[in-house]
């Protein structure tokens, strides 16, 4: 069964079905929204919420569009109400800094490591706008066209941002690995 | 093609999905203009890179919230199904139809009667309904088992097996795959949860022939010792054979040997 006809049976009354939505979803959510909130805690909120509100607005769904494009279309609204209560939130290299911290690494996957947390550091200098349309552009398997739909914006706008945020993201990303070579030597 | 063009199809060479008609036409405008070259590796350089970020694993309590919370609007919706008010204001209304428009009595007869026979119809069919959403539910059962099971945390595999107790037909993969996690799961709690797991099933033929299989490729003794007391409590009398061979052992444990000794006879009585 493809995710159109489960979800449209959990709004026809048969919720049990959205367990194999949750399974087959949860874990690319939470990446989702670790890469915009860099916090682990606020993010399994987050995904918990959106499952939350894919039950109550159940109703609505209509089924025309890829169950994906309207999840996150649920999931951005949890984000954007989540950054209204959220004042300070923990920067996402810092939860990468946490993790790799933990144990020492062999010389290549320290080096991929190095590699990931300067990357997480420069997404996180980014726009929330740019950050968004780069996460969901490269990580969440959405056509530039459905991620149009779900900003409700023309596909060009969508492809120019792309442009403009991974030129952004090279041109950070490269500043801080100066940064960093300077602080090696 | 422009300078301008190839620009605005940076974004789709990233995803890659540019359109084979153009693409010719795009790589011939790469290899001749050295800045849009230079740009576009820079661009693909920074997006490959980010194949580095790791995908990672959110915490177990998010799949039990979310149970939790899926059971507890389930039941919700039952109970709202059961505590439907009925409505006053209808019978209210119709009588006061009935008596303003004398005409109305032979209608609603009719109408009557044809709400009675299909009503007929509905109920006839309603147990049917009923057992196809027991169905589902156990599909959903199952297809959670299966994945849980499939995942590398030993917490979730036994979450999984848990699950399997409340399938009302666990279905040929998940047998096949609750005997396997018996057989070789690298942790020995969730091979004795798999033993009791299967004890539910245990009318089965095939769960009773993969349990006797099983037997002979256990070497921990503690779940050698749940199997015997598995295939006792089911009186499998091809056991005894079973337990014959695993006596002859020479690596069995005098406690699991004296074990399989008292099986055999509680077997024969």
């Amino acid at each position: 069964m493809n995710d159109n006809q489960l979800m449209e049976d959990v709004r026809e009354g048969r919720v049990e079905k959205l367990a194999i939505l949750f399974e087959r979803h949860h874990v690319a959510l939470f990446n989702f929204f670790l890469r915009l909130t860099g916090n682990r805690a606020a993010s399994e909120d987050l995904v918990q919420d959106v499952f939350i509100r894919i039950l109550k607005y159940r109703a609505t769904y209509m089924g025309e569009d890829r169950f994906a494009v309207w999840m996150y279309k649920i999931a951005r609204n949890a984000h954007i109400d989540y950054l209204r209560k959220q004042k300070e939130t923990v920067p996402l290299e810092e939860q990468f800094d946490e993790i790799h911290s933990l144990e020492p690494l062999p010389d290549e996957k320290a080096a991929r490591a190095q590699e990931a947390a300067l990357l997480t550091k420069a997404i996180a200098k980014l726009s929330p706008k740019k950050q968004e349309i780069l996460v969901l552009s490269r990580f969440q398997n959405l056509k530039y066209r459905e991620i149009a739909e779900l900003l409700d914006c023309p596909v060009g706008t969508v492809k120019g941002l792309v442009h403009r945020a991974v030129q952004e993201l090279g041109d950070i990303y490269h500043q801080l690995t100066g940064e960093a070579c300077r602080h090696e030597v | 093609m422009k300078c301008e063009n190839a620009r605005e199809k940076f974004p789709d060479f990233l995803s890659g999905d540019l359109k084979l008609e153009t693409k010719a036409e795009f790589d011939a405008h790469i290899v001749s203009c050295a800045a849009c070259g230079e740009e576009l590796r820079g661009l693909s350089g920074i997006w490959t890179k980010l194949g580095v970020l790791p995908q990672e694993q959110p915490s177990t309590a998010v799949r039990d919230k979310f149970y939790t919370m899926l059971e507890a609007y389930k039941d919700g919706l039952e109970a709202k199904k059961e505590k439907t008010p009925s409505k006053p204001g209808f019978f209210f209304s119709l009588g006061r139809i009935w008596m303003l428009r004398p005409a109305f009595p032979i209608a609603a007869a009719a109408v009557l009667v044809i709400f009675g026979l299909a009503g007929g119809f509905v109920l006839s069919g309603s147990g049917g309904r009923v057992a196809k959403l027991q169905n589902d539910v156990d599909d959903m059962r199952r297809i959670t088992a299966v994945s849980l099971l499939q995942q590398s945390s030993p917490s979730e595999r036994l979450r999984g097996l848990s699950y399997t107790s409340q399938l009302k037909e666990p279905g040929a993969t998940t047998l096949d795959l609750l005997l396997q996690t018996l057989d070789g799961d690298p942790n020995i709690n969730v091979r004795l949860a798999a033993a009791d797991a299967l004890y539910l099933f245990s009318s089965k033929p095939e769960v009773k022939e993969g349990v006797l299989r099983s037997l002979s490729r256990q070497e921990s003794p503690v779940v050698q010792s749940a199997l015997i007391d598995l295939l006792v409590d089911i009186r499998e009398r091809r056991a005894v054979d079973a337990l014959k061979a695993l006596i002859g052992s020479e690596k069995l444990r005098p406690e699991i040997k004296k074990k399989a000794e008292l099986g055999i006879q509680q077997l024969g009585l």
